[in-house]
């Protein structure tokens, strides 16, 4: 009886680590109206983050993994949702610096989550790669499951694409918090 | 019960030591890995709450699931195996509970960590904790559990465990056997712990032995030691032990109290120094100095009957044996002494009680078998001075005639009776005075008799003792007894003297006894002699009274005889002469011949008188010549008393007389002589009624006791005329009637009550009468309720009984 209540209790632990989150429904060509800027002829890659998302530290270290694995340059951009009425502090948490030490990263302030609403991103971890010409290229997750960094296909995917090869898979589900607490 | 072979207990504790080590080990880990489990579950929390405390929803947040995966599963797969630990350490099942529930932790760390590798060391680090137990079959569960994780996880969520999505299906193979690698490190590792734990074991347990062995042979030793000390406490003889040169090394508590000295005087002090006499000290200690020098002495073991010293001086017997005791280097002596002092007065007291009981032999030899009293005496007074050690005994004895001692017996130094004591008066001399006075003389020699003639004669032969006894006999005086010692006499031997002289009297009483005994036997010899002669005559009378009795009754009888033919002739002739003279007085009355009647009638009232009379005299004498015989029945009383009444009823009835018959009730049946009784009463009766006119007649009968017999009592009492006391004695008599008169003015034979006795005394019974003149008469019969005939026949049967 003890085994079992044991063997249960890790497997709804695992079950709940390897639930994927709400997948994005990100527009397929740049939105102008985001106020990041998307240089053309040049890749952009955005992720968007919860800055207390015990999942994202995961997905942060795959996007490090596949800036350095990359072999064209991208414009690399993590949102860190700031909810109204938090403050400048909560949002730069470790993640953020983290995120900050990331070589060729640029952080951005989501206030309110607006931007996450105009690529239609609702999970932190959410990583979408907008190409040269401004169209979507892949929308997912670049790990596994919750929290766990390593080897998977969204991550082998964007390496591929940003080398210019076949891409595996051009969306994935996304592992992390969501960015709202309703919806977009 | 411990084995006796030292090896098989020593492999035998060597097991339990290492079974306690393993139990130890098994219980100190369960509580390791209780404190362990407790310390990952906490961390874990801790590390949730570090690492992911709250989950994040836009704004919102709560407590991040893995923070309560922490908690619950950690706490599921910690509390269990952390209790066992603490409340069942030492099992089994905790072991193995606590092995796997050790996986599980692992499992759920990596997992809360993301899947990183480093957290795969907690699973080596658990491996190594296991081994903790020295028991390598607790690794088998442990890596069960990891190689069925990885497995599963690997087949599922293969991130969780490898960090990457897609992996071989053999993937866990590898992780498991790394993990059996470091198990194979870790078995190596316990068995040589066991092997090492089993050596230490064995080494206890035989480090043990030699304690218990060692410690045992302390235990025997000490013991041996304090059963000698007290053995030597308790031992009721002294023992010393002297070293070599004879000085005292130990005084044990009954040589204390021997000689008086305490063991811590004596310790130190040489022993012949200390008890052994001044005289004797020199050859104690040269013996000992000649033994060390040659190995000889001669008291060494044997026993001895030596002299001691007290503390206070006074020298006593004791017995002694020496023994060497050779030690290492050096040699002991060890002395058993024995105060044998009350054995010597035991010796000589039983010596002298020996001597005392020859005498009293000797004495009893001499009064029993000499032949005369003077020899007798003699020996008495040798026996004396045998069995006393006395130098003069000497017995007198007292003059029949004249109050004068005669010297009978000298034993000692003088043996011949002779001198100035061969005749002493009482009341001269010690030896008169202590007959007259009659009690016995115990003194010194010198104060006795210095006027015998020779008063240096006691101090000239040294005697120091006198003892004098009266010879007496229920008072009486019969002699003296004297005896000289050159000793003093003990209180036995004057109480065996007094014994001695009450012995003597008693002989010379018996002498003087038997000399009277034959004088007696002489008379009566004579005596005897004129007595046979008379008893000859008197036979001879005897016999001629014997003859002359036989002539009687040859007489008697032929009286009987006569007389009994004689009556058989005469009735014949009588009953014609009734019956011709009735015949003849109806004949007159016919013929009117009145006047011859009145003589018919005396014919005929003679006839019946004289036929009465001979029929009377015929009864007596078959009764007088026993011919008589009984003829025994069993008949009611009452029919008979009825049937009797009718006879003879009328004939009472006939001198204006009232008959009265009364039977007490339950008077029932006798056995008898039915006729006989019957003729007892009808006697009686008749009598009754001739004696008594106008008056009254009674008869009465009942059951009576008489000499423890049942009778019938039969009572016949009249009013008539009655008897002196003087013709009462005589009325039952042959031929007899109260007095002359009678038979003139009532008739009569005289046979009647004789008859009634004779016939009474036949059945067993008896008659008496009770009479004053002019008042009647009262006759008692007594009949035995059973009569029983000299043939001791009681009845015939009932087919015989009598009327009813």
């Amino acid at each position: 009886m003890w085994l079992a209540a044991a063997g249960t209790g890790l497997s709804a632990l695992w079950k709940y680590d390897n639930a994927p989150g709400i997948g994005a429904n990100a527009p397929t060509r740049w939105p102008n109206a985001s106020v990041l800027v998307h240089t053309r002829g040049e890749p952009t890659l955005i992720l968007l983050a919860h800055p207390q998302c015990s999942c994202t530290p995961a997905s942060l270290a795959e996007l490090a993994e596949v800036l350095a694995r990359a072999r064209t340059h991208a414009r690399a951009y993590v949102l860190f949702l700031k909810p109204e009425g938090f403050s400048d502090a909560w949002v730069q948490s470790d993640l953020w610096k983290t995120a900050a030490a990331i070589p060729g990263v640029t952080l951005v302030r989501d206030d309110d989550g607006r931007e996450a609403r105009l690529f239609g991103s609702a999970t932190s971890g959410q990583t979408l790669l907008y190409d040269g010409d401004g169209a979507l290229r892949f929308s997912g997750g670049i790990t596994g499951s919750r929290s766990h960094a390593g080897d998977n296909a969204g991550r082998r995917s964007l390496v591929a694409l940003l080398s210019g090869t076949q891409a595996e898979r051009a969306a994935t589900d996304v592992f992390g918090c969501p960015l709202f607490a309703s919806g977009i | 019960m411990t084995p006796s072979n030292p090896e098989l207990t020593v492999n035998r504790r060597a097991s339990e030591l290492f079974a306690s080590y393993q139990r130890d080990i098994y219980r100190s880990t369960d509580r390791l890995f209780a404190g362990l489990m407790g310390f990952q579950w906490i961390a874990g929390i801790v590390f949730a709450l570090w690492v992911s405390p709250l989950a994040w929803f836009g704004s919102v947040s709560r407590t991040h699931i893995h923070v309560w995966a922490a908690v619950v599963v950690g706490g599921i797969i910690s509390l269990f195996p952390a209790l066992l630990g603490l409340f069942r350490p030492g099992r089994t099942s905790t072991r193995y509970t606590i092995a796997v529930a050790q996986m599980l932790m692992g499992a759920l760390l990596i997992h809360l960590t993301g899947g990183r590798l480093e957290t795969h060391f907690h699973v080596f680090g658990s491996l190594a904790f296991l081994a903790f137990y020295r028991d390598w079959r607790v690794l088998i569960p442990a890596t069960i559990v990891v190689a069925l994780d990885h497995m599963l996880r690997g087949m599922f969520w293969p991130q969780s465990v490898y960090g990457v999505l897609v992996v071989s299906q053999w993937r866990w193979v590898e992780h498991a056997a790394w993990v059996i690698f470091e198990d194979v490190f870790l078995v190596v590792s316990c068995l040589r712990s066991v092997a090492e734990m089993r050596e230490t074991a064995e080494r206890t347990a035989t480090l043990e032995q030699e304690i218990r062995t060692r410690e045992q042979a302390e235990m025997d030793a000490r013991n041996a030691w304090a059963r000698n000390d007290g053995i030597l406490d308790v031992a009721l003889d002294c023992v010393v032990l002297m070293d070599e040169s004879g000085r005292i090394v130990q005084f044990n508590p009954a040589a204390e109290r021997t000689f008086g000295y305490a063991a811590a005087e004596a310790v130190g002090t040489p022993l012949d120094a200390l008890v052994v006499p001044a005289d004797q000290a020199g050859s104690q200690h040269e013996g000992l100095a000649r033994y060390l020098g040659s190995g000889q002495m001669a008291v060494l073991n044997r026993r001895l009957e030596l002299s001691a010293v007290r503390r206070s001086g006074e020298t006593f017997p004791v017995e002694v044996a020496f023994a060497p005791i050779s030690l290492e280097g050096s040699t002991m002596f060890a002395g058993y002494m024995r105060d044998i002092t009350e054995r010597r007065q035991s010796e000589a007291a039983l010596a002298e009680r020996m001597s005392l009981a020859s005498l009293t032999a000797a004495v009893g030899l001499a009064l029993t078998r000499s032949a005369d009293s003077r020899t007798m005496l003699h020996h008495c007074a040798e026996a004396l001075v045998q069995h006393l050690h006395g130098g003069l005994a000497r017995i007198w004895t007292l003059d029949e005639d004249e109050p004068v001692l005669d010297l009978q017996a000298s034993a000692g130094y003088y043996i011949g009776l002779d001198g100035p004591l061969v005749r002493v008066p009482v009341g001269r001399y010690a030896i008169g005075r202590i007959a007259a006075e009659r009690r016995c003389r115990i003194d010194a020699a010198g104060n006795v008799d210095p006027q015998i003639g020779d008063p240096d004669w006691a101090r000239r032969e040294r005697m120091v003792s006198f003892a004098g006894y009266p010879l007496l006999l229920d008072g009486r005086l019969l002699g003296v007894m004297a005896i000289y010692a050159d000793h003093t006499f003990s209180a036995s031997a004057l109480e065996a003297m007094t014994v001695v002289a009450d012995g003597i009297a008693l002989g010379l009483e018996r002498r003087r006894g038997e000399r009277e005994l034959a004088r007696y036997t002489r008379d009566l010899e004579r005596a005897h002699k004129t007595e046979r002669q008379n008893a000859e005559q008197l036979a001879k009378l005897v016999d001629q009274l014997r003859v002359t009795q036989g002539q009687a009754e040859a007489a008697t009888r032929a009286k009987s005889d006569f007389l009994a033919s004689m009556s058989h002739e005469l009735r014949t002739p009588l009953n014609a002469i009734i019956l011709y003279s009735e015949l003849l007085q109806e004949e007159a009355g016919e013929r009117g011949e009145a006047g011859s009647i009145p003589d018919l009638q005396k014919i005929q009232s003679a006839g019946k008188h004289l036929l009465a009379l001979i029929n009377g005299i015929l009864d007596l004498s078959k009764i007088e010549a026993g011919k008589m015989t009984l003829s025994l029945e069993r008949f009611e009383i009452r029919a008979m008393i009825d049937d009797l009444v009718d006879t003879v009823g009328p004939l009472v009835e006939q001198r204006g007389n009232v008959l009265t018959v009364s039977c007490a009730p339950g008077v029932g049946s006798m056995v008898a002589d039915f006729m006989k009784t019957r003729q007892i009463l009808l006697n009686l009766l008749s009598n009754a009624g001739k004696f008594t006119s106008d008056g009254a007649v009674t008869l009465h009968v009942q059951r009576a006791a008489m000499e423890r017999r049942e009778v019938i009592q039969f009572t016949v009492a009249d009013t008539g005329v009655g008897m002196t006391a003087e013709q009462a004695g005589r009325i039952f008599d042959a031929f007899t009637q109260a007095d002359v008169t009678t038979t003139r003015k009532y008739g009569g034979t005289g046979l009647g009550l004789a008859i009634v006795s004779r016939l009474c005394a036949l059945m067993g019974g008896e008659v008496s009468v009770e009479s004053r003149p002019g008042h009647g008469s009262s006759f008692v019969v007594r009949l035995p309720a059973e009569v029983v005939d000299e043939a001791g026949e009681s009845a015939r049967p009932a087919a015989m009984a009598g009327p009813a």
